[in-house]
């Protein structure tokens, strides 16, 4: 794939209706292409669907990729990270896109130029959808007549340069397709290292020019009345892609280590344990019940736990279901559980119909400040979980007291659990709590 | 029956390494082990642990994740660094999934290897986030245009999670085609144990690549269900990639017979691949009523077998690892000499049951489904009889 043998880039005959500025702006890009002198194998073209998209049979030497309506960018954008984070960043990657294509896959644009990522991208506009028989395309100019706006385009084309300039791309230009610079502009915009975007304005002969009495001057003009400006657009220069990565990327590690549980004993426990513990997001539910789990495969059980809350996930309620068994746990479900610790009137209220449906063999621990306790043959027991191990650690404080009410297994393994997971910061609440279920 | 003795925890000595993770912790972890060096995602309950495990760990290890704008993105980019060479997932749910067809589509047509873990939640459109549910089976089998096959496998715990993922990726990169690993909140998003010695060791990611002498031609294969040789775009051979009706160089064609060869054997190099790419865990041999289950139904499935068999029922459990393609030869050595087949699947009216049904014969279906909520053992220990 040498490149010096086989010039020009662009073969075959064009399969362009006369006139088409697709064939204009193919020629000026393989001509681009030529010009910066890089070896094929490190060009890939990245080509949309339409009229536009027929280019990659053009351009047989290079590598292409012929992809779906719109998606070309993103396509393109995820060979170039690939390429760039892991392959030495070796290609070049062009994206060839009709205006259709540009508003289907708006949003791969404006990404493609916030991450400004190295894809040039040559905006083939022809001011319609072509290929499916001249419909107005989001890019029509206003008044314009097509086979979807028979009484004239009632709104503005979108200003694609001034939409990627917010977004954050770092070259971006407009020539019309006669301008007998484009070789030149596109060289350019192919050899700036970050993200680039070329619009072409062109004319399409079997819909554009049919309807609106346009002709290559009128082109020019048009740029104009749409207050669209030729040329190169000012754009702020910002890291590449690849060097931004490479800023942020994190130092290599090795793989994280599983971090299997070590052995404290062996539970008393000799059936399954179906437990729910409910209170208030932010309040250590789901930290007591992870405890709780680690704890219990400490003490040779298997453990499964579910967490819930509402989908704000910070407010609320916020409860655990964890199952505990000397055998593995399949079903997961607590149906009507063996026990219910609930520390916050937002928990008892989540749990009140499970409580109500416990029977005599079940236990129910309550903060002692809770109201709305149903009707229930389980034992209960009210107590002041939050008074004496505040707000924070009130489930872990029930989750010991059921250990010792159960037997399950010993509550000092719990509370040596939290003593190391939380720390410091934990401390005096495990200390409170250790001094409280002791009593 | 003498009463079985109330079992006990293994004493610490016995006891193998045991650690706790949730499924989605268990995707993302094999994913890196077996070689992914690519993952793009986009925030959805219940699969967003996946893309937050991937993106705080798989730069430490020398491979790149993005945070993309949207589903469509996600699996785009992920498409792109196939393309160039790289092993590469993403992980949605049905709302994200929706979004990302059109390009499982271009994968199966450009044949380029990626994995998709979805994971299910409740009911069409936004549905209820944290909601578990396995309504999706048809949603993923019945995805591409044309109708083409695409694997499908599924886990019914973390350890399996994590087992299918490895899977996922050796199929994906073996036959170059999309993987889908089909989970349900419930497996994805429950702690529980598993055993880290007891995983099984990372498969080589074995994607047939071209090496020359000659040209590369991007699609020819020889045998009907042969692999057509990869070659990255931005390698040393030049590369046609097209999701256009193509022939063996990849190049756009009408009514030539090349184009028919090229869509048929997209099906066959899949379909073909049956008894290879079926898994099917079956417990108990002989009995003449089959229970059948995937994902997170399976764990309830395995308990109300338990307890038929200790009522002295002859009861056997299979456990679905794939899904699609159909696992035929293993159902079929799974089906001799059983009457009754028990199809247990948490959604309405049973969509893996009416694919199952063609091979079923004159096999009483039962089928055992639940909405929004788990299927409990009793249900399915009634549906057994
Ligand atoms: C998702 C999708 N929607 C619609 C189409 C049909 N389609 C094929 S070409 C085309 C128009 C392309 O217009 P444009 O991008 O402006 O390219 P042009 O043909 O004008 O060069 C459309 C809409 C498609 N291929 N894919
Ligand atoms: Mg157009």
């Amino acid at each position: 794939m040498a490149s010096a043998e086989i010039l020009p880039l662009l073969r075959g005959e064009l399969p362009y209706c006369k006139g088409c500025g697709h064939g204009q702006a193919a020629r000026a890009l393989s001509q681009a292409l030529e010009a910066t002198g890089l070896p094929t194998e490190q060009l890939c073209l990245v080509s949309d669907i339409g009229c536009v998209g027929l280019i990659d049979a053009l351009l047989p030497t290079l590598h292409t990729v012929h992809t779906t309506h719109g998606r070309s960018t993103a396509f393109a954008q995820g060979l170039h990270m690939a390429d760039a984070v892991l392959h030495g960043g070796r290609t070049k990657v062009i994206v060839v896109i009709g205006d259709g294509g540009a508003t289907i896959g708006l949003l791969h644009l404006v990404a493609a130029a916030q991450a400004n990522v190295d894809v040039t991208v040559v905006l083939h506009n022809n001011h319609l959808y072509g290929m499916t028989g001249g419909q107005g395309s989001g890019m029509t100019p206003a008044d314009w007549i097509t086979t979807t706006t028979r009484g004239g385009n009632p709104f503005p084309p979108l200003d694609m340069m001034g939409i990627l300039r917010a977004s954050g791309a770092t070259h971006l230009g407009r020539y019309v397709a006669t301008d007998p610079r484009l070789p030149e502009h596109l060289r350019a915009a192919i050899e700036h290292p970050g993200f680039a975007c070329v619009e072409v304005l062109e004319l399409c002969t079997a819909f554009g020019v049919k309807f609106n009495a346009m002709n290559a001057r009128k082109l020019k003009d048009l740029a104009e009345l749409t207050g669209q400006p030729l040329g190169e657009l000012a754009t702020p220069a910002r890291p590449s892609f690849a060097e931004a990565w490479r800023q942020h990327a994190p130092a290599p590690a090795p793989p994280r280590p599983f971090q299997p549980i070590a052995p404290t004993g062996t539970a008393a426990l000799d059936r399954p344990l179906r437990l729910v513990v409910a209170g208030t997001a932010g309040e250590g539910v789901q930290t007591a019940a992870s405890l709780l789990a680690q704890a219990a495969v400490g003490q040779g059980l298997f453990a499964t736990r579910k967490n819930d809350n509402l989908v704000t996930q910070g407010s609320g309620y916020s409860l655990s279901e964890v199952v505990l068994s000397p055998e593995v746990v399949h079903f997961t479900g607590i149906g009507v559980p063996d026990l219910v610790i609930a520390t916050s009137q937002d928990g008892l209220k989540r749990t009140a119909k499970a409580v109500a449906a416990m029977g005599a063999g079940g236990l129910v621990i309550v903060d002692e400040g809770l109201d709305g306790l149903p009707g229930t043959a389980a034992r209960v027991l009210r107590l002041p979980l939050r008074k004496l191990a505040g707000a924070r650690s009130a489930a872990l404080a029930g989750l010991a007291l059921a250990l010792k009410e159960t037997g399950a297994f010993a509550p000092a393994h719990l509370l040596a659990q939290a003593r190391t997971s939380l720390g410091e910061g934990g401390a005096a609440a495990v200390s409170a709590v250790e001094a409280w279920v002791g009593a | 029956m003498s009463p079985t003795p109330a079992p006990t925890p293994l004493p610490p000595a016995s006891r193998p390494r045991r650690a706790l993770a949730t499924g989605c912790e268990m995707i993302a972890r094999a994913a890196m082990d077996v070689g992914c060096r690519y993952f793009a995602g986009y925030p959805i309950t219940p699969a967003s642990q996946i893309f937050e495990v991937m993106t705080r760990e798989l730069p430490e290890r020398g491979g790149l994740a993005s945070s993309a704008p949207d589903e469509i993105s996600a699996l785009a980019w992920c498409l792109g660094a196939s393309i160039r060479g790289v092993p590469s997932m993403t992980a949605t749910s049905g709302p994200g999934w929706a979004l990302m067809v059109e390009s499982v589509g271009y994968a199966v047509m450009t044949e380029t290897p990626v994995v998709i873990a979805m994971v299910q939640r409740l009911g069409p459109s936004t549905g209820a986030a944290t909601g578990g549910a396995q309504g999706d089976v048809g949603m993923v089998s019945q995805a591409v245009s044309g109708g083409y096959t695409i694997p499908v496998l599924a886990a019914s715990t973390a350890q399996e999670a994590y087992e299918e993922t490895l899977r996922a990726f050796e199929i994906a990169e073996r036959l170059r085609t999309p993987v889908v690993l089909l989970a349900d909140k419930e497996v994805a998003s429950t702690t529980e144990v598993v055993e880290p010695d007891r995983l099984p060791a990372p498969p080589a990611l074995l994607r047939p690549t071209f090496s020359g002498p000659g040209t590369y031609r991007p699609y020819a294969f020889g045998a009907p269900g042969e692999v057509p040789a990869f070659a990255p775009a931005g390698g040393p051979h030049k590369v046609t990639v097209t999701g256009s009706a193509h022939d063996f160089d990849g190049h756009l064609r009408k009514d030539d017979p090349e184009v028919l060869a090229v869509l048929r054997h997209l099906e066959q190099k899949i379909a073909g691949a049956e008894a290879s790419l079926g898994r099917l865990d079956l417990d108990g041999a002989g009995a003449d009523t089959l229970v059948l289950s995937f994902g997170v139904s399976s764990r309830a499935s395995r308990e109300a077998v338990a307890q038929a068999r200790a009522e002295g029922r002859a009861v056997a459990m299979g456990n679905l690892r794939t899904l699609f393609p159909v696992p035929r030869t293993a159902l079929v050595a799974a089906l001799d000499g059983v009457r009754r087949v028990v199809v247990v699947e948490e959604n309405m009216g049973g969509q893996y049951a009416q694919v199952l049904a063609p091979l079923l014969g004159d096999r009483q279906l039962v089928r055992v489904n639940g909405l929004g909520k788990l299927i409990a053992p009793a249900e399915i220990r009634h549906g057994i009889g």
